[in-house]
């Protein structure tokens, strides 16, 4: 198929009444949990996957990108006028934007952040039109080999480029790894860490551990928080920036738009990671690098932009290699796997009204959500009124229907609560969920095709070095690692006003702040930022 | 104490006279079948071929009844869950499954699952699915012979990937290997989709999969070749010879063989009744086309077909899944 007769398709499945709902409630959702704090789009889309079956897979999809897209914008919100971010890709916006705002220059912030995500955003949508057929067409050579390589790249980059201590990353990743080998043995079909509970004989279920994990996890932390939110909804004028506004963030939009559109493709990228790097970008490319944290536009434009591009372009892994690059589009996976469908080389060519509709829908999101952002900022503000109890009542109903309702299965509601616990103490401990959810859903694909290609060299190491695309990864992979060690002092430089402790998966909050400063950080031998005391506090 | 006791006794007694009350079938003579709401189990996830076979039956079994048939999907343990469940209800004909031969047999040859063969009672078969040995055009082997000599030749060479580990098409290559000496090395992966693309991405020399409606496609445009089917007769859709054609006439126990069974101790007479549900539905023009006629057999399996079906699945595969 042609890429306009499937941009043709894509815009008639997208612009069906259904369809158009679902795109319009996905991005209002992701606006809405992207202002308030706490509910970030990993823990609503987990929570909402079980309403996803009851609907097509496209729409499914297309509500699930549109939630996560939207929180790309909704978090900038709070980011700017209450130094909060609304979620964790927005951590960076609280720098500038709220200086900003104390400037009484709110409004421009808000308004180059929409207009700085609508850019990143299509320029994103663009790239994944362009780069993912031809990607899916190489896809179908990638055998066992190159999906070891993919997957350990993808455990790799999250725990490494992650924002936390890397010691706990790599951890998590590895207890992700533990849990994911729960079930039948993928080549022999022997039961493993199954205790004769014929229930667990297909693993744990993702659902459940993710819902756990992000959804009861953050709705439990969430009811210890005390401090209350205050509300800082003096009138924004002007949203719509300057003429000098633009001059001054053009170069960073188009920057942003570049470099998160690349690192969304990477495994293990997304959100937070191509804010950070946009922000260090503008940062050092800067005239004048001090004005960064005072309220530089710049600072603004750039990481908004890169963030909206990257959660657009972290489809392109998923929709064509059957790869989750992060842990929302391990979610949206999940919800795939479920309907029956299988990412994977061949869904462009097998499910082409999936691909393109959720192109489409990309694109009439994005629309929206401009439209929706612009002139209505204040009356999201408003919504930080809700009572944080009532919404955690209401979620956790939700989550312990949704989860049930998925397998049928009492015992998943257990599984659910269970690690629910287990969310909450991680993150009171200052461990993330993030890779051990990632590493939970690669570790099958890891496992598969590691011994898949084992059978194929009849057990020989060189399988993976002597094809040119798994060497060329695992060379790659050498390389990251090697330049991150020895950068990892510049970078220690440039992110000097960053709060690392802000920057986390899923959603950061005040507690946060104070649990983060006391974890090891900067004496990791990694490019983690260093924990040092925010300038502004 | 004793009160809470007392208390704890008549609420589970009333649950278990609900319990029985809600099962609607104790009591009632067998002949007044169905009276009340049937349970269909799937032991797969909604959307399945599985699944769109079990609605297409059961709305045809509530004209015939004149009663719901409810599916219920009960995914999980290569179909452990739904069959746990099945013969954990009332053997009175008011929860049935769908099952899927050889998986349901294999999975408790292989593995403590908590059922066997003998825990069900057989209805009808609903739809059979052949599989084949498939190689990628541009493969170099033009026949199953070219094939085998490959491995006879070289242990090492020929890899055959299958969509899993614990299915027919797995145990079927070993079947191959073990009983005619042909070195195959057997490459499980998650399903047709994921064995038809390594096949074209030549990850593996050949594929042993379901001739199931997402490869047909493939296999009509000429990307994928069949080297040889495994049903007893020759396909009428597919252009290859027969396992027995070829001098192998042991290969036949590769189809998936799709059925409906209830609890054992079910009685004969509603048995009956939903067999013959079953045959008309395997008559019927518009439940054809929605089970695909190409799996519909020609001849209807009932509940002693499906029965022996079972009992020889048992047998060819008790051997080969001891190693």
């Amino acid at each position: 198929m042609s890429t306009w007769s499937g941009i043709g398709q894509g815009f008639s499945v997208a612009l069906d009444p259904t369809n158009l709902l679902y795109v319009f409630l996905g991005v209002l959702i992701g606006t809405v949990i992207g202002v308030l704090p706490g509910l970030g789009p990993t823990a609503t889309i987990a929570l909402l996957l079980p309403i996803t079956y009851s609907v097509e897979p496209v729409t499914a999809v297309i509500l699930l990108a549109g939630i996560y897209y939207g929180s790309m914008y909704g978090g900038t919100i709070t980011s700017v006028l209450l130094r909060l971010p609304g979620e964790a890709a927005s951590v960076v916006t609280t720098f500038d934007g709220y200086q900003m705002a104390k400037q009484g220059r709110a409004g421009p912030a808000l308004g180059i952040a929409a207009v700085g995500s609508f850019i990143g955003g299509i320029v994103s949508v663009v790239g994944l039109v362009l780069l993912a057929p031809p990607l899916a067409d190489l896809a179908v050579s990638f055998g066992p080999p190159e999906f070891v390589a993919l997957t350990v790249l993808g455990i790799l980059l999250v725990t490494y480029l992650g924002t936390g201590s890397a010691l706990k990353s790599l951890s998590m990743a590895a207890l992700g790894l533990l849990l994911s080998t729960a079930g039948l043995d993928p080549i022999t079909g022997t039961a493993r860490f199954t205790f004769g509970e014929v229930s667990l004989f297909n693993g744990l279920d993702f659902v459940a551990v993710a819902m756990g994990l992000f959804g009861v996890g953050e709705i439990l932390h969430s009811l210890e928080r005390t401090e209350k939110v205050q509300a800082v909804t003096a009138k924004i004028k002007g949203i719509w920036p300057t003429r000098t506004d633009f001059r001054d963030s053009a170069g960073a939009i188009g920057r942003g738009s570049l470099l998160g559109f690349v690192i969304g493709v990477l495994p293990g990228g997304g959100g937070v990671v191509s804010s950070l790097a946009s922000y260090a970008m503008e940062k050092r490319r800067a005239k004048d690098p001090s004005r960064f944290g005072k309220g530089a536009i710049e600072g603004v434009a750039g990481p908004e932009t890169a963030n909206n591009a990257s959660s657009t372009s972290a489809f392109i892994p998923l929709l064509t290699l059957g790869i989750p690059a992060n842990v929302v589009l391990a979610l949206i996976f999940g919800a795939l796997l479920v309907q029956g469908i299988t990412p994977g080389p061949q869904l462009i060519e097998q499910e082409p009204e999936i691909f393109w509709g959720v192109i489409a829908s990309m694109f009439i999101g994005n629309l929206m959500l401009l439209a929706l952002n612009i002139p209505m900022v204040g009356i999201f503000v408003q919504m930080l009124r809700v009572r944080a109890g009532i919404l955690a009542a209401f979620a956790l109903l939700v989550t312990m229907a949704g989860v049930f309702s998925v397998n049928n299965n009492v015992f998943d509601m257990w599984i659910v609560l269970g690690f629910g616990v287990i969310g909450w103490l991680m993150k009171k401990t200052g461990f993330e969920p993030g890779p051990l959810v990632l590493a939970f859903v690669l570790g099958p694909i890891l496992e598969r095709a590691f011994r898949q290609s084992m059978l194929l060299s009849g057990g020989s190491f060189d399988i993976f070095v002597t094809r040119p695309l798994s060497g060329g990864l695992f060379a790659l992979m050498a390389v990251i690692i090697i330049v991150s060690a020895v950068t990892s002092r510049r970078r220690k430089a440039v992110f000097g006003r960053v709060d690392p402790a802000d920057v986390d998966e899923p959603a950061p909050d005040a507690d946060r702040q104070v649990t983060a400063e006391g974890s090891p950080g900067a004496d990791s031998t990694t490019d983690t930022p260093p924990t040092s005391t925010p300038g502004e506090r | 104490m004793t009160a809470r006791r007392a208390l704890a006794v008549l609420l589970l007694a009333g649950t278990a006279l609900t319990g029985c009350g809600s099962g609607g079938g104790s009591g009632e003579a067998p002949e007044d079948y169905p009276t009340d709401d049937i349970e269909l189990l799937v032991p797969y996830t909604a959307g399945g071929p599985t699944d769109i076979a079990a609605r297409a039956l059961a709305a045809h079994m509530e004209d015939e009844l004149g009663q719901s048939v409810v599916v219920t999907n009960a995914p999980g343990a290569s179909g452990a869950t739904a069959y746990q469940q099945l013969i954990n209800a009332d053997a009175d004909g008011y929860t049935l499954s769908m099952t899927a031969l050889p998986t349901a047999v294999l999975n408790y040859l292989s593995n403590e699952v908590g059922y066997t063969r003998e825990d069900f009672a057989p209805v009808g078969v609903v739809t059979q699915v052949p599989s084949g040995i498939i190689v990628p055009a541009d493969s170099p082997y033009e026949s199953l012979e070219d094939l085998f000599d490959a491995a006879r030749a070289d242990p090492e060479a020929v890899t055959v990937g299958t969509p899993g580990a614990t299915n027919t098409h797995a145990a079927e290559t070993q079947r191959i290997t073990a009983l005619y000496d042909v070195p195959l090395t057997v490459v499980p992966f998650n399903g047709n989709a994921e064995v038809q693309t390594a096949l074209l991405g030549g990850n593996v020399t050949a594929g042993f999969a379901n001739l199931s409606q997402d490869v047909l496609p493939a296999i009509d445009s000429g990307d994928l070749r069949v080297l040889a089917v495994g049903s007893p007769e020759p396909l009428p859709y597919v252009d290859a010879p027969t396992f027995v054609e070829l001098d192998y006439p042991e290969l036949v126990q590769s189809t998936t063989t799709f059925g409906v069974i209830a609890p054992a101790g079910t009685p004969a007479e509603v048995v009956q009744t939903l067999e013959d549900t079953l045959r008309t539905a395997a008559e019927e023009p518009g439940v054809v086309e929605a089970l695909d006629e190409r799996y519909v057999p020609a001849e209807f399996i009932g509940a002693d077909g499906l029965g022996e079906l079972f009992a020889e699945t048992e047998e060819t595969f008790r051997d080969v899944l001891g190693d």
